[in-house]
């Protein structure tokens, strides 16, 4: 550790193309989204350990001036911590204080366009520069030094719905990111620009155009307004210079009837060549979705065993209540199960399509069906440990939701779901006084095998949550809920080994980095963000 | 186009003490434009009859969490509601309105059927069956229950008659029986005011807060169940009928 600090010294500000692909050898950094391209939230570092995690206490809190939604992942950068804040500002702070050197914020118009808040999930880094996606769908580019601003590329027009709320990811030379707008009737993109000068290198439109392969699988014009966001960052894997993305629910949500065939490339994994956006290969989880499920999750990278053959694997706990395996240079798919209860599904076909059971998708009266609309898990991310070689993922389960549908054309800018939800958990918010009927539906924190996706362990909570799950080395896995716990469990077999009341909802995940030679574990939940370490 | 229709409503003001705007489109025609803009725009997270779901607030019951007035509802749907997901709606002012007044109509149309019964023989009664020993009323009675004070501006006439002949069709949670027993034996009744994986607060039988580790308990149940007796069979229907109408005078 001693001897990759000092190496670090001179690259120090800088972060190369080559730094990003070697971010695990850095765990006293946490360099992107994810903490590496392959997304496993895993850290090497082991300071903090299941025997002495009783001396963890608090260093810092930095209390966020926006009370909006707070569901930044911060990035951690040689002893100073890149954060955002809602809607769309920049926070550098020091991260063995807590204390901002500088704050950037972006100038939005009054009325932008954002389903569910005006939230942003965090920053990556290039050089010495910064990029942030803003809710007036644009990408800006920030001098890490001083919070100022570099440059600024359109991704798309906001008056149409469109808007970006994940933190960008950094390929190479390149600055990849995608505009959310699912329940607007949006188009979804995900383009790269030049990191140096915000020029646009590729897009890639995901819903074809009449003429491209899969624009049949739209009925009428359905294609133009069909949604398939991105609103999470994706994964890479230099080996095949594959990036891997997952993208949004058909729109309108809950009125198939509008949108007939399969509706591609929505509630999908796309493989896209990084250097050129070209795909490569998909996979749809749920064809001609009709219940909102996004297929939004971290697409984890794991290389793994799978019948005695090491494989490069893609994992992935789909919102839809499956959990699935593919061998990510391919595409093949090589198993799905459910990983909580649902009842749309009488089960995957030998290509892991659905077989869809009668009767459950939405109607004028409602109908009940599991998982819920924010599905058997959703956007916060999961982990995989090489030291456990378990997969973990924050789930919601035994929980319904009543679908309603109803008719309704598009208008630019305005809400087009074309239907409504009811459930007895409460989609994306935490309400101050837990009076919920327990049997609507509990959370837990589950360890899958990987391959096969049975459950190996799990941590019940009274209520659902939205955040992610941090493993390290020292087999300590952190996460945290709605109820405003940040906990940590033993990663092997999932006991309690240390709790702390923080009185917010997390909606992001934890990370670890180090600061002075010492382990810290932050969190954000409620408006504020929280870092602990070892007592000294 | 959006700022010449936002002129027209900024002369008018109420002829009430505050300045606040009054809806200026309140018209049939306004409250049908209402209704198809409040589908198409607000009944995914409101749900379809305004009563709320996981995701939105109940809109009908004439207060609203943050708006008072007419233009504070005109407010929150053109700005949303931060730190919710609330969003900001890009319609035009009168659109605007014309959902706005429709959001009111839905606790007038809630709240719109008449009590029958004779109101001064309800008050009879209402002393008679001893409703105060669990009811809080104009400075009296006891805490156990809901407080009536404003009853009449918050239940519908139904509502009152489901609360009356069967409390526990549609118990609020904060009312429903918890019961546990702590692992030192003792047994704790009360109300179930907040919970979580570790922790349960409640209100016990003897009117203390408390909040109790669950590592503490040896058992404990909840039952989705009113402690209010039902008056099925203890009151006529025309007796029903004048409690209604007395407890609808109380606003």
């Amino acid at each position: 550790m001693k001897l990759l600090l000092l190496f670090s010294i001179p690259l120090m500000a800088q972060v190369t193309p080559e730094r990003l692909l070697k971010a695990t050898a850095e765990p006293h950094n946490w360099l992107t989204y994810h903490g590496s391209y392959s997304s496993t939230h895993h850290s090497t570092l082991s300071q903090i350990t299941r025997e002495n995690i009783g001396n963890l206490e608090l260093k810092w809190v930095a209390q966020m001036n926006s009370l909006e939604k707070f569901e930044t992942t911060p990035i951690v950068v040689d002893g100073v911590m890149y954060l955002t804040e809602a809607p769309n500002n920049v926070i550098a702070l020091d991260a063995a204080t807590g204390r901002e050197f500088w704050v950037y914020e972006h100038k939005l118009p009054d009325v932008t366009y954002p389903c569910c808040g005006r939230v942003n999930r965090g920053v990556a880094i290039h050089g010495d520069t910064l990029y942030l996606g803003t809710h007036d769908a644009k990408l800006i580019a920030i001098d890490t030094k001083t919070g100022q601003k570099r440059w600024e590329a359109t991704v798309a027009d906001y008056k149409k719905g469109y808007a970006l709320a994940h933190a960008p990811l950094v390929i190479q030379d390149k600055v990849i990111a995608g505009t959310a707008g699912g329940e607007l009737g949006i188009r979804g993109v995900l383009a790269a620009y030049d990191a140096k000068t915000g020029k646009e290198i590729w897009r890639f439109k995901t819903i074809p155009e009449p003429g491209e392969k899969g624009n049949e699988t739209w009925g009428g014009d359905s294609w133009k307004y069909g949604g398939a966001s991105i609103w999470l960052t994706g994964s890479y894997d230099p080996e095949t210079n594959l990036t891997y993305w997952g993208t949004g629910n058909p729109g309108p949500d809950w009125n198939p009837a509008k949108r007939p065939g399969d509706n591609l490339y929505s509630d999908c994994v796309i493989a896209l060549d990084a250097s050129t956006g070209q795909l490569k290969w998909y996979f749809q989880f749920t064809p001609h979705d009709e219940w909102d499920w996004d297929a939004v999750q971290t697409p984890v990278l794991v290389d793994h065993e799978v019948n005695g053959r090491m494989r490069k694997l893609l994992l992935w706990a789909n919102r839809n209540g499956f959990y699935y395996v593919f061998d990510r240079v391919t595409g093949e798919f090589l198993k799905g199960t459910p990983f909580v209860k649902q009842n749309w599904a009488i089960g995957l076909d030998e290509r892991g399509r659905p077989i869809k059971a009668q009767g459950r998708g939405p109607s004028a009266t409602g109908t009940v069906t599991y998982p819920g609309v924010q599905g058997g898990t959703n956007w916060f991310a999961p982990s995989y440990s090489p030291v456990t070689k378990l997969f973990y993922v924050n789930t919601w389960d035994d929980y319904s939701s009543t679908f309603f549908a109803w008719d309704q054309e598009y208008e630019q800018g305005k809400w087009y779901a074309a239907g409504g939800v009811k459930a007895e958990v409460q989609s994306a918010s935490r309400d101050r006084l837990n009076r919920r009927n327990p049997k609507a539906g509990y959370g837990a924190t589950r360890a899958l095998n990987p391959v096969t996706g049975e459950k190996v362990w799990e941590f019940r909570t009274a209520e659902v949550s939205e955040a992610g799950i941090l493993t390290t080395a020292a087999n300590v896995l952190f996460t945290a809920n709605r109820e405003g716990y940040m906990i940590a469990l033993d990663a092997a077999n999932g006991k309690l080994l240390w709790k702390k009341y923080l009185g917010g909802m997390a909606a992001s995940s934890p990370v670890t980095w180090e600061a002075n030679g010492k382990q810290h574990v932050s969190i954000a939940i409620g408006h504020a963000m929280f870092a602990f370490a070892l007592r000294d | 186009m959006v700022r010449v229709l936002f002129l027209v409503p900024l002369g008018l003001y109420a002829q009430h003490s505050d300045t606040s705007l009054v809806n200026p489109f309140q018209s049939p025609d306004d409250r049908a434009r209402g209704a198809v803009f409040f589908r198409s725009q607000c009944a995914s997270c409101h749900g379809a009859d305004g009563k709320g779901s996981g995701q939105g607030p109940n809109l009908t019951l004439g207060t609203f969490r943050h708006a008072n007035s007419d233009e504070g509802l005109f407010k929150v749907i053109t700005k949303g509601v931060p730190g919710t997901t609330m969003p900001g709606f890009s319609m035009n002012g009168r659109e605007i309105w014309q959902i706005a007044g429709f959001i009111r109509g839905l606790n007038l149309s809630r709240m719109a059927e008449q009590a029958k019964g004779n109101a001064a023989a309800g008050e009879a009664l209402f002393q008679s069956q001893n409703c105060l020993a669990c009811h809080w009323l104009k400075g009296a009675g006891a805490s156990r229950g809901l407080s009536l004070a404003s009853i009449g501006s918050r239940l519908s006439v139904g509502e009152m008659r489901t609360a009356l002949l069967e409390p526990s069709a549609d118990v609020a949670p904060e009312y429903w029986h918890w019961q546990g027993k702590l692992k030192t034996g003792e047994t704790i009744k009360g109300q179930r005011l907040n919970e979580d994986t570790f922790s349960i607060q409640v209100l016990d039988s003897t009117g203390r807060l408390r909040g109790i580790d669950k590592s503490d308990l040896a058992e404990q149940s909840l039952e989705r169940k009113s402690s209010m007796p039902s008056f099925q069979g203890r009151l006529t229907e025309a007796q029903i009928g004048d409690l209604v109408s007395y407890l609808t005078t109380l606003k």
